[in-house]
Order: structure tokens, then sequence, then C-alpha cells
């Protein structure tokens, strides 16, 4: 369900005039409804009053921490939540990723980055009720009810932890997906800790799923972060 | 105080002693916060003329000491002093005054007494001399002494009783004689001056013995015999004078060498540690005593070697300000005797270095005569302190200035490059905001410039701020074990993303150790190495790794035009670029590169590749085993 006459109602909680200066008319042209906040209050205020599809939060906000607004927004809201974040922050990254957003970006970023981003959170919500079992991606295509996946039409084995692995990043959905939230998936509880098994892991996901597994099309990893699975990769 | 306090004199003539004097009228100088001046008096009538030379020496020591100097003329000694500390109202005279054997050592104690007898308004500082000879003397108990000294005559006076009854009386003179001479060599000279007497009372006692009756009219004998033991009295004196010279002239010797050897350790010494070592070790050879050297830390000791097992130590402050004043009285040379140990201050050309202490291996302590020497000891530890801190402080203002050097040249390269992208954006900007219509093409083309330069700087100061926070420790290698793989991947993968496809040929076997690395930081190196060998070498790219014993090597490899040799480490350095290097880049990534490496512990070199181009060569370590591998993993 989207709010109004189907198009997104976007809240940018971010302080500094010059990158709202920079949002709103890059969003508003691509038909979205923007709803802007300087401050923490003021984003919990409007997100409370509109119910935004999407919310894109700064970490650094004047009067209060964003991890905090993010814990806030989670306690009702189930909406994609993208973080802005500065380069080099991967803890942070880690922290609100785990906390319960969706995503993030890093600053500086572009426009076409920010919509791609934007359209791989919202494709989120509609898919989940949409229930789609089929997701393709170049040569890639996996079918989660059926448990097959399959490599330019033929089908390739995987072992359990494997599968489990490739399914726990294709319910994503081109989201990223932190390492403590892989392993849990994957693992369970005891899992955690052992970044090096879903590393080693993810190594043979590549050499089975991957045409070249130095350049991975598809299984991306974001350093210190986790990794994210790319289905819309334009092949080149 | 309102007027200027009166000064202290003191009186040097060319004598060693002067030392002891200097150091005492500096010593009383500090102790009541007076001028001090340093006076030699070439008095017209002086027995015997100082050496001028010498006197010159004394006079600059002083002067080192914060003296001023001053040599006057006058008729006597005592004259020109009393004429000078009435002239300069002096409040103290400080002079020496010897036991001295020979004549002219006894002129500063006619001096002295003569300056007390005119009355002056100046407290007199006399100072005698240590009793050096005391402890020549051959140690033994009097009592034993004594009874060898009357078995001696009484073996004399049985010998002169064989002489027979009518023999010549000249025959027992050589007996005492060989007697006294026995006694004065083997128990000094007083039990040889008591022999002496007693041998003329014997010799009065034999007389009387009806044995010598007759012989009693040969008087003359008896002033005969008198000039006999006068003068073995004299020839023993003469003796004794050269063993004690002889003895000096050792003394001397081995005050010479040991100081010798010292300076040599001293001068081979690079730390406080190794000095504090020699120090030990000479200190024990020459005293028979331990020695440490104690640097003052803020309030308190550190000892050298450590550790100092005396906690009644006093703090730094007080120990220094009672060796440096300290209200002491007696020989400025003797050190400061403190429970058991003794103290000696450590003073180079401008501060105290520290302090020395010595605890003696024997029952004895220092005795006055090893003192010179000590304090010759402590001065030269003080000089090796003092040139080890000078040293420290000429490498500090080295390391300064380099970083002056460093700062500035960042600073100018940073503005440069700082601005020219601006200037770029401004430009633009003012361009497309132009009333009027811009071609749509130029429109474009501003509109692109604006979006690379802002990259260009957001780059820039993204790599500015990675290589400030690498340097200055905030970023740290956030290390965990993965495969090499996983980072090339993610290092390829974000550079076509980017920049379209590359002509890069990677080389990574398949069993390749999992290595701890920040996957982020390397992610960081391979992009600038790859990036830097695609914009010299348009060849295309060699990516390979290898293990080696205790770590992973990894190297890019490109067919360009290779780097001089002079470059090799220099480009390493922030902001330097090679010549002919052209557009693009400021020259702080291979300085980014090798600050990452290095934060793992690892190496990364440059090298010419055999059959042209440039290797760059990463060595990560590879510390212990890795974590354990999950069940079921190949």
């Amino acid at each position: 369900m989207t709010s109004g006459a189907g198009t997104p109602r976007i809240l940018v909680v971010e302080d500094e005039p010059a990158l709202r200066r920079f949002l709103v008319p890059t969003l508003t042209g691509q038909g979205y409804q923007v709803l802007t906040a300087a401050t923490a209050a003021e984003g919990l205020a409007l997100a409370r009053s509109h119910n935004p599809d999407l919310v894109l939060l700064d970490l650094g906000l004047p009067d209060q921490d964003g991890m905090e607004v993010l814990r806030q927004l989670r306690l009702w809201s189930a909406r994609p939540i993208l973080i802005l974040s500065a380069r080099n922050q991967e803890r942070d990254k880690v922290r609100a990723l785990d906390g319960g957003a969706d995503d993030y970006l890093a600053k500086p970023f572009g426009a076409a980055e920010l919509l791609a981003r934007l359209r791989v959170a919202l494709r989120r919500t509609i898919q989940t009720e949409a229930g789609e079992t089929v997701v393709a991606g170049g040569s890639l295509r996996v079918d989660l009810a059926r448990r097959e996946v399959s490599l330019e039409g033929r089908p390739v084995h995987l072992t359990t932890l494997e599968y489990r692995l490739l399914e726990a990043l294709v319910r994503r959905n081109g989201r990223v997906a932190t390492h403590a939230q892989l392993l849990a998936d994957v693992w369970g509880p005891g899992g955690a800790g052992n970044t090096h098994y879903l590393r080693i892991y993810m190594a043979m996901l590549r050499r089975k799923l991957e045409a070249d597994p130095t350049r991975p099309r598809h299984f991306l990893t974001e350093p210190n972060v986790g990794y994210r699975l790319e289905l819309d990769a334009s092949e080149g | 105080m309102d007027t200027p306090a009166r000064p202290i004199l003191v009186a040097l003539g060319s004598e060693v002693r002067a030392l002891r004097l200097i150091q005492a009228a500096g010593r009383l100088a500090r102790e009541r916060n007076a001028p001090w001046l340093a006076v030699h008096v070439e008095a017209a009538s002086g027995a015997i003329p100082d050496d001028l030379e010498q006197v010159q020496v004394w006079m600059q020591e002083a002067q080192r000491l914060g003296a001023g100097v001053q040599t006057v003329s006058a008729p006597t000694l005592a004259q020109g002093l009393a004429d000078l500390t009435r002239a300069t109202h002096a409040q103290a005279l400080v002079l020496g005054r010897s036991r001295g054997r020979w004549p002219w050592a006894r002129l500063g104690h006619s001096t002295a007494d003569e300056l007390q007898r005119r009355g002056l308004d100046a407290d007199l500082v006399v100072l005698d001399d240590p009793p050096e000879a005391a402890g020549a003397e051959r140690p033994g108990t009097p009592f034993g002494a004594t009874l060898g000294t009357l078995l001696v005559l009484a073996a004399c006076t049985g010998l002169a009783w064989l002489v027979p009854r009518e023999g010549n009386l000249s025959l027992v003179l050589p007996v005492y004689l060989l007697g006294v001479a026995v006694i004065a060599h083997r128990w000094g000279q007083g039990l040889g001056v008591l022999a002496s007497t007693l041998s003329a009372l014997l010799y009065d006692f034999l007389l009387e013995t009806p044995r010598f009756r007759h012989a009693a009219e040969h008087w003359p004998n008896l002033l005969f015999f008198l000039a006999m033991l006068l003068s073995a009295q004299l020839v023993m004196g003469l003796l004794r004078r050269l063993r004690l010279q002889a003895r000096e002239v050792q003394r001397r010797e081995f005050h010479t060498a040991s100081l010798y050897l010292l300076g040599r350790a001293l001068a081979r010494s690079r730390t406080p540690e190794e000095i504090a070592a020699a120090a030990g070790e000479h200190i024990g050879r020459a005293f028979k005593a331990k020695a440490w050297l104690l640097l003052p830390r803020e309030d308190t000791w550190q000892a050298l070697p450590s550790p100092l097992e005396d906690p009644s130590l006093p703090p730094p402050s007080e120990l220094a300000a009672s060796l440096d004043l300290g209200g002491r009285q007696g020989d400025p040379l003797e050190p400061l005797p403190l429970g058991g140990a003794f103290y000696l201050p450590l003073t180079g050309t401008d501060r105290s270095e520290g302090v020395l202490r010595i605890l003696p291996r024997e029952a004895g302590g220092l005795p006055p005569r090893t003192w010179e020497l000590l304090q010759a000891f402590a001065a030269q530890i003080a000089l090796a302190l003092e040139r080890l801190r000078w040293l420290e402080e000429a490498r500090r203002a080295q390391l300064e200035r380099e970083t002056e050097r460093m700062r500035s040249t960042l600073l100018g390269a940073i503005g440069h490059d700082l601005r020219t992208p601006l200037a770029a954006i401004h430009g633009a900007a003012g361009t497309l905001l132009l009333p009027g219509d811009l071609e749509d093409s130029a429109r474009r083309d501003l509109l692109a410039m604006i979006q690379d330069e802002s990259e260009r700087l957001a780059h820039l100061l993204g790599d500015l701020l990675d290589l400030t926070r690498l340097e200055s420790g905030v970023l740290r290698a956030q290390k965990e074990w993965q495969p090499l793989e996983e980072v090339v991947g993610a290092a390829l993968g974000r550079l076509e993303r980017r920049e379209g496809p590359l002509p890069v040929r990677v080389d990574l076997p398949p069993d390749l150790p999992l290595v701890p690395l920040d996957a982020a930081l390397m992610e960081e190196v391979l992009i600038n190495l790859l990036t830097n060998a695609r914009r010299h070498a348009p060849g295309g790219v060699d990516l390979r790794a290898w293990s080696e014993p205790g770590c992973l090597a990894l190297e890019v490899a490109d067919r360009g035009p290779g780097v001089p040799e002079a470059f090799r480490e220099r480009m390493f350095d922030p902001f330097v670029r090679l010549p002919g290097a052209g557009e693009g880049g400021v020259g702080l990534g291979l300085a980014i590169c090798r600050a990452i490496v290095q934060a793992h512990d690892g190496t990364l070199t440059a090298e010419a590749r055999s059959g042209g181009g440039t290797a760059f060569r990463i060595r990560l370590p590879l510390p212990g085993e890795p974590p354990a591998l999950p069940e079921g993993a190949p």
C-alpha cells in the first residue's frame, strides 16, 4: 500500500541546507512527493503525521543522534529507511543497518546512485506484498519456492549452507546485508563472530555463480560492512 | 635588599688547592646570593713567583662558575688582599692555609694571620688543606709501635753491651744509628724522634755505667753521637718525603688512567643506561664502591641501574638543594653523606644533570684522598649526560624542522590543488547563470566539468582525511581473516563500475591462505595502485599474489615507462609527483597506500620490472594460524 495517488512520499531528514537544496528538486523531478526536516524532532513529528513511504535519514543531526531517530522510527514503522553517512564510517553504517536501516548512501553520492537505491528500497515493500519467488538478473536465476538455482540456463548444485546464504541475499533483494545479519540468517545465533566462515562461503558461491570470481557482478562486497546481491547490473 | 649584596672574594694562587677555594667561594656566594670575585695578587715580595699559566687556568675556572676575576699588584699578599677587600666592601674573603712542608706553602698561613691582625670588616674563611698525608702513614697500633721501638732500642743496647770493656765507644754509634733508622722507617718519624732521644739517654746511661766509665772522659763522643742521630733524622725525613712524592705520582697516574678509561667508555655510551653502566664499572674499580645515577623525573628519581633499594632518598628538589648549597661545612670536594651512601652533584655546563650516588663496599667509606678523583669522575659523567641531552635536543629540533617543512609543503600543495577545481567550478557555475542562451552542448560541457571537478575535490579531501587519520593513528586497520580474492574483487568491481572494463590480468592461486586485513583500507590501496598503473601504463596491468613463508605477497605490475631509481622511494612521500606525470592525481595516492600497508605491519615497495615497467609489491604478514574453517568447507 503506497500513500496518496500512487506517488511515493519521501521524508528527507537532513540538516545541511545545501544537500536539501540538491535532494528536493532531484526527488520531485522524479515524481516523488518530498517532505523535509532539518532536525531529528521535526523529522520524527513529520514521520508520525505523514507516514512517508521512505525516509532518507542523515546520521549527523544537530539535536539528536540519527541512530536514536532510527530506533524510534523502527518502534512503529516498517517502511524503508535509507541512511546518509560520510565515507569511511563503516562502523556507523553497520550499526545503522543492524539497527534496522535498509541501506545506506555514502556522501558524496550522485543523483543516479541515489535514485537507484531508492528504487531498490521501494521495490522491497512492493515485492514483499506481491510474494514473488523467482528472481533473475543477467544469466543468474533463483527460484526460491523450488529451491533451484541456474546459471545460463544450466542448474547449479549448491550445498545447503551455500543455498541458505544465497537465499538470505536474495531476500534482501539488492539491499546490503551486514555480516552479522547474514551470519544470523545462515548459521543462526551460534554463527556470530565467525565472519571468516561467511567470507569463505561467499568465495565458494562466487566461484559457482560468477563468470569471473575476481570481478563479481552479482555478489558485491561492501568492505567492512557486508554483501549486496546485485541483479540489475547491466551486462558489460 | 636595596643595596647590592657585598661581594665575596677568593684569593687564588697557582696551587692545586685553588680548586677547593673556588668551589668553596662559589658555594658561599650562592648561599648568600652575592656576587663573587676571584683575585690573584702579584706580590712584589712573594717568596716564589706563582706559575702564571696555572693561575690563569684557575681564574678561568672561577669565571666559568660565574665569578668575576681581578689581578692586582701589591707589595705583599696580605697588603693586596686587605686593600681590595676594603675597596670592594667585600663581605667575606676566602683563602687557603696549608700545613705544608715547604716554606712558601705557609704563606697563606701568615697571610691569614696578618689579615686577621689588620681587623678587616669581612669574614675570613680560611680553608685548611685536607690531612692528605694522614692516610699515607703506615698504619700500626701505637702500642705495638712503641713496644717495637723499645725492643729495637733494647736490642741496640744489648749489642752495645757486647762491645769489649776497653773498646772504642764509637763502635756503639752505628748500632744505634741503624736502630733509629729502622724505627723511623718502620713506625714513622714521631717514634724515630723518640728513639733518637731515648738513644741519647741510653747512651748517657751507658756512660754512667762502670763498664764505660773511663769513656766518659771522651765527651766529644756524645756530641758526635748526637750529630749522627740528627743526620739520621734528616735522611729519614728526606726519604719519607721521596716516598710520599713517589706515592703521589703513582696516585696521579692512577687518576689519569682511570679518568682516561672512564672517558673512553663514556664517549662510547649512547644511552643513559650505558653511561650508568660505564660509571658503575669504573667507579667500582677505582673506589671499591657501587654507583648509581639518579636522574630527576618530576617528583621522583629514576635510578640507573635500577632498582635503587633506598626509600629514604629525598625527592629531587630537596636533594639537589642540599647538594647545591646545603649549608654544608667542611671541604667543598667532600661528597654529601646520607644514610651510608654518598652523593655528588652531576653538574654540566649549564644545569644539573642528576646526582651520583656512591655506596662504598668497604667500611672505611670514602677517604678524603679519593674526593678529588670522584669529583673528576662526576664531572665527566655529567658531561656525558649533557652530551646525550644535547643530541636528543638536536634530534628533536631536526624533527620539528622536518615537520615544519612538510607542513608548509603540504599547505602549499593543498592550497593549489583545492583552489584549481574550485576556480573551475565557480567559473562554470557563473557562466551557466549568465543571462542569455547558451548552446546546449556548451551547457552540458560546463555541467560535466562541474561534476568532474567536484569529484576531484571530494577525492582529494577524502585522501587528505585518510592520510591524516592514518598518520595520526586515529584510523586503525580493523583486520579480519579473509580471502584476498574478495578484496581484489571488490576493488576491481568498484573500479569497473566507475570507469568501465579494465585491462587487468588477475592471477590468484585458488589455494591462497586467508590473510588478516582491513578490507575497506586494502581496497583503497588496490584501487590507488590500479588507477596509477592504468594512468601511466596503458598496456595493461598484471595483478598476482602468492604466499611466502610468514607472509602473503601481492603485486600490481605494469608495462609502463618505469620509474627512475631516484623516485622509487620518494614517490611514496605525500605530494611527490613523477616528473611528466601530467594531469590527474595530487600525489597522495601512494602515500596513502604505504600508510595503509604499514598499518597492517606490511611493506609496500616499488621495483623495476624485468622487461620494463614497474611492480608495486605488497607483503602482508601472516601472524600465526588462520582461524579454523567450518566443517564441510573445502
